[in-house]
């Protein structure tokens, strides 16, 4: 795990707020380049009102669902394709074209096939999600070692044993990798999924600041996106070295 | 004494990637009798690991068969178990020492109680019984093929294959480790088919020692019964005079090899 200095930490964050300054009153206009102090205040008449917290927890509840729907969909299928020839063969190609297309991309699909509701907005978070885990798992599940499975077929393991307990077992570097990446496309995916028809959220925050003549919200927007995701990526990694220790080992020590 | 595994005329062919086929074995035969600790010494690349894998079930043989207590050996089972070469992808890396040890105790349905006592039991005959709850990434190469060892034991096997369990340790861990294999395999009387390269380790173990030639189409050469005094070593005229024997045989099969 990284370690970060705090006092590094605070000289970088020092760094950008003066050239941020600096550059809103020099090279840009200052009202739709708002300096570091403007959009402070606004961003803390935000949070007394509440209203911060309104779009943080709508685009929170997306992400998850989103997020959620791609690990059920997307695990299942990367282990068919793991183990299966058939279906790498059928998924592999199709998947590998996709890998480049950008949820922005399929913001007129997910509307024309969804609607402008919510329903489009998981579509395009979960559609940020599978690829990538469907892949990793696959990689996992298709790297478990030969000698492993045969270990464990002399002590008297059945299929049923080797895929529960040495399979899957193999695969959980792989597919955890696979999950904590995905996460960070959840945030990549929901900025994309507000640029419709959204009322609230971080996502709209931000796309919206222009319209509304409101340029420090675009800022606040874009801090809240980074530091929310930082947040839960480091949450992740936490609970992960914590639950599931054990697995994580293999890849950390090796 | 009366034999328990049955070589009969076992070849293999392996499918180039090619196109083509290479021989591997050619019409090899020998028996192994229960309790007997036999050891299959060849040059590399001659085969051995191959009969191995044919005995513990994981490949089929191409013509002829293995008989185990007049029974043909179509797939792995836990009346044999393998010891591996591999150091590191052998153990299970996400289970300790203990766990690992207990891996075939927990799917035969054994109750904690008796899956503990075991492992405490094994672990202890292959001197670890301190570092029944280190993780594999914590043990040094001996120490894990110790747990291999005992992980092996606990499920009682009829046969233990060890396929150069030592082979990728370091000479002084492996001198070690060889007295201590003969010491268990005499505790536990198991019947044992150990494959090796290394002459002195064949010596040093086996109460057989077939002599395999060099592949392609390898089989056995010569078969020695070992009525060894002790000790085993250079000290012994014994020893000394059938090494010599055997270093000819693996001479020669080499410089065949070199021939070809």
């Amino acid at each position: 795990m990284i370690v970060w200095s705090r006092a590094r930490i605070l000289v970088s964050s020092i760094g950008i707020i003066l050239l941020w300054w600096l550059g809103s009153h020099t090279i840009f206009n200052p009202k739709l380049v708002p300096p570091p102090i403007v959009v402070a205040i606004s961003f803390w008449k935000m949070i007394a009102t509440g209203e911060i917290w309104v779009h943080i927890g709508v685009s929170l509840r997306r992400v998850l669902i989103g997020y959620l729907l791609g690990i059920v969909t997307a695990v299942p299928i990367g282990v068919a394709m793991g183990r299966s020839k058939i279906v790498e063969n059928l998924l592999g190609p199709p998947l590998q074209f996709m890998r480049n297309i950008t949820p922005l991309a399929i913001i007129p699909f997910a509307v024309n096939a969804f609607t402008v509701g919510e329903a489009s907005k998981y579509f395009i978070i979960w559609y940020g999600s599978v690829i990538t885990i469907i892949l990793n798992t696959a990689t996992g599940v298709s790297l478990t070692p030969q000698i492993r499975i045969r270990a464990a077929q002399c002590l008297g393991a059945s299929p049923r044993d080797i895929f529960f307990r040495i399979v899957m077992p193999s695969a959980w570097p792989f597919i955890l990798t696979g999950l904590r990446v995905a996460l960070g496309f959840c945030f990549m995916g929901v900025v994309a999924a507000e640029m419709v028809a959204a009322e609230n959220g971080i996502g709209f925050l931000i796309m919206q600041s222009r319209n509304m003549l409101l340029p420090e919200q675009m800022f606040i927007g874009i801090f809240m996106l980074g530091l929310v995701g930082l947040i839960t990526d480091r949450l992740f990694h936490v609970s992960i070295r914590r639950l599931m220790r054990r697995y994580m080992i293999m890849i950390e020590q090796d | 004494m009366w034999r328990l595994l049955r070589a009969d005329r076992v070849s293999k062919d392996f499918q180039k990637a090619e196109g083509g086929i290479v021989e591997v074995l050619r019409e090899v035969s020998f028996q192994v009798e229960r309790g007997s600790l036999f050891t299959l010494l060849g040059p590399t690349g001659c085969g051995k690991s191959t009969i191995l894998n044919i005995v513990a079930g994981f490949e089929q043989s191409t013509s002829g068969q293995i008989l185990y207590d007049d029974t043909p050996i179509t797939t792995p089972g836990k009346d044999r178990a393998v010891i591996f070469q591999d150091v590191s992808n052998a153990l299970f890396p996400w289970l300790n020492a203990r766990e690992n040890v207990e891996f075939g105790l927990k799917i035969a349905g054994l109750d904690r109680a008796d899956r503990s006592q075991r492992s405490e039991h094994y672990l202890r005959l292959v001197g670890l019984s301190e570092d029944h709850g280190k993780f594999p990434f914590e043990l040094s190469g001996g120490m894990k093929q110790r747990v291999q060892i005992a992980r092996a034991l606990a499920n009682d096997p009829d046969v233990l294959l060890a396929d150069e369990p030592f082979a990728a340790l370091d000479a002084i861990t492996k001198k070690h480790i060889q007295v201590e294999f003969r010491r268990i395999w005499q505790e536990t009387a198991k019947t044992i088919l150990y494959i090796t390269h290394d002459i002195m380790e064949a010596l040093l173990l086996g109460t057989h020692l077939a002599v395999m030639t060099a592949g392609p189409r390898a089989g056995i050469k010569k078969i020695f019964k070992l009525d060894l005094k002790e000790p085993r070593s250079h000290a012994n005229p014994d020893f000394v005079e059938i090494y010599s024997r055997v270093e000819a045989l693996i001479d020669e099969e080499v410089r065949r090899m070199r021939e070809q």
